[in-house]
């Protein structure tokens, strides 16, 4: 069964559609880059998928039913920005994980925390907003999740914090499960990325895997979306 | 889940409450000792260090009460119509159950920071000699003994009033709770002018509320709802049962109108 479908789907924000009658299939077992300009529709997909927004038409399902707790216990979810509460301190929020989440494993997010030399008592008011990126992620990705949805996850960080942040994701990817990465930062992410989504105000305009596009039309992600995408 | 909702509820607000608490308590003890010592004093310097004691103690306790209201506002609006929202609306939880989780929090402090008012009262006025004058006088010992009359004469049920009374506080403390829940919820499910539209959806319910209650008080079946042939205690039940009911029904109303908004109309930007 596909985790993530969408069928017709079309939400508008007043008269303007930000998703207009869009059809996707996404199977287990794959990092998949969601790709888009800037207000083509990535973070509206993510955050309908999360029922953090509600479908004006259409369908959106997850591992087979409409987003609600359900749902939300096998998703996990990094927002395109920091969210965990300013006033909680690592241990607090390592608290509220678990508390939430049964498949929330502890050891691993105290083990990179640690790795990071990220104090348990610090508040993430205290911390820089870098490091908030970090924790959040590691907390996003320490839960054995069935669907994980990464909103612009390497946006705003310097290149070495990237580079942690790619590797976080793939080290703690279970292999049964899938990972949509939302990014117009393509050039960072397309070493990790075994399939791609092109959106484009609102639409899919591909969907295809990454050795293909390298196999039959000899160019990188990245050079393919420069040139779909080109003013 | 609702448990560990209120659990973590509690964690966020007794940082708050808690040192808010301890500050009312430590005021009240600096006012008794003011009262005793420094305002008896015949010298400026006392008196005025303790009219400035007894000054903060009473902004203390003005402070307190409305930093609860605040602090529930505040609560829903961080927690769920702020960042902080996109974590709330994505744990495995139903809406229904944060709602309830915020509720019952918010109304346990309510509770709370009467108790603690009633406590910091006593202790500011603790074994002076006008608190004694007050217990000891004619004036007082003659209005208890009226009170005991009234209980005898006209055979007051004083638990079941109490019981009345307690459950009618609860209930208000609760629809105070989702009078303010409604007005966000709805406000801020627009695209824009989200706080103001919060604001003017607070009045707009509480027009329409206390309209549908003065028709209802106007009414004929109103005045039906009590005969001729009742004495003054069933009447006085009637009334409490009359009060329970339609805090009933309007805290029925704003809880739908949060829920139904938080699930069909979520718009978190």
């Amino acid at each position: 069964m596909a985790i993530l479908e969408c069928n017709e789907l079309v939400k508008a924000y007043g008269h303007t559609p930000a998703l207009d009658h869009l059809n996707l299939l996404i199977e287990p077992g794959h990092i998949v880059g969601l790709l888009g300009p800037n207000g083509s529709g990535k973070t509206t997909l993510i955050k309908l998928a999360n029922g953090l927004l509600t479908p004006t038409s259409g369908q959106m399902l997850v591992n087979g039913m409409v987003p609600g707790k359900d749902t939300h216990a096998i998703v996990s979810y990094l927002p395109e920005r920091t969210c965990i509460p300013l006033w909680m301190s690592t241990r607090k929020l390592l608290d509220f994980y678990q508390d939430f989440y049964a498949d929330f494993r502890r050891d691993r997010a105290e083990e990179m925390l640690q790795h990071l030399s990220i104090r348990m008592d610090q508040t993430i008011r205290q911390m820089s907003k870098g490091t908030r990126e970090k924790v959040q992620l590691i907390m996003v990705m320490s839960r054995a999740a069935k669907l994980y949805l990464l909103d612009e996850p390497i946006g705003g960080v310097d290149p070495a914090t990237r580079d942690y942040i790619l590797n976080t994701i793939i080290n703690n990817y279970d292999p049964e499960a899938a990972v949509i990465i939302s990014t117009h930062l393509i050039a960072d992410v397309e070493q990790v990325l075994d399939e791609i989504i092109f959106i484009n105000q609102g639409q899919i305009i591909l969907q295809s895997s990454v050795d293909q596009i390298r196999e039959e039309k000899g160019m990188s992600v990245d050079a393919l979306f420069r040139e779909v995408f080109k003013c | 889940m609702l448990r560990k909702l209120m659990k973590h509820e509690f964690r966020a607000t007794a940082r708050i409450m808690g040192p808010l608490f301890l500050i009312v308590l430590v005021l009240a003890l600096a006012a008794n000792l003011a009262l005793r010592f420094l305002m008896e004093s015949d010298t400026f310097l006392p008196n005025l260090l303790g009219g400035l004691l007894m000054a903060a103690f009473v902004i203390g306790m003005v402070a307190l009460a409305i930093m609860s209201i605040v602090l529930m506002v505040n609560r829903f609006r961080t927690n769920l119509m702020g960042d902080e929202g996109y974590v709330t609306f994505t744990l495995p939880v139903s809406s229904h159950q944060i709602v309830w989780s915020k509720i019952i929090v918010s109304t346990v402090w309510f509770i709370a920071t009467g108790v603690v008012e009633a406590i910091a009262l006593l202790v500011c006025f603790f074994n002076l000699d006008v608190m004694r004058d007050i217990f000891s006088s004619e004036f007082f010992r003659q209005a208890f003994h009226a009170l005991h009359e009234l209980i005898k004469e006209y055979g007051l049920n004083v638990p079941a009033i109490a019981i009345e009374l307690i459950v009618l506080c609860l209930l208000s403390c609760a629809v105070l709770c989702l009078e303010f829940y409604a007005a966000m919820a709805v406000g801020h499910s627009f695209a824009n002018h989200k706080g103001a539209l919060s604001v003017l959806f607070f009045f707009v319910f509480q027009f329409a509320i206390q309209f549908i209650s003065g028709l209802f008080f106007n009414a004929d079946e109103f005045e039906h709802m009590f005969n001729a042939g009742m004495n003054g205690m069933q009447a006085f039940h009637q009334m409490m049962a009359i009060f329970i009911g339609m805090e009933l029904v309007i805290g029925a109303v704003y809880y739908v109108i949060t829920t139904f908004t938080l699930k069909k109309r979520l718009n978190l930007q």
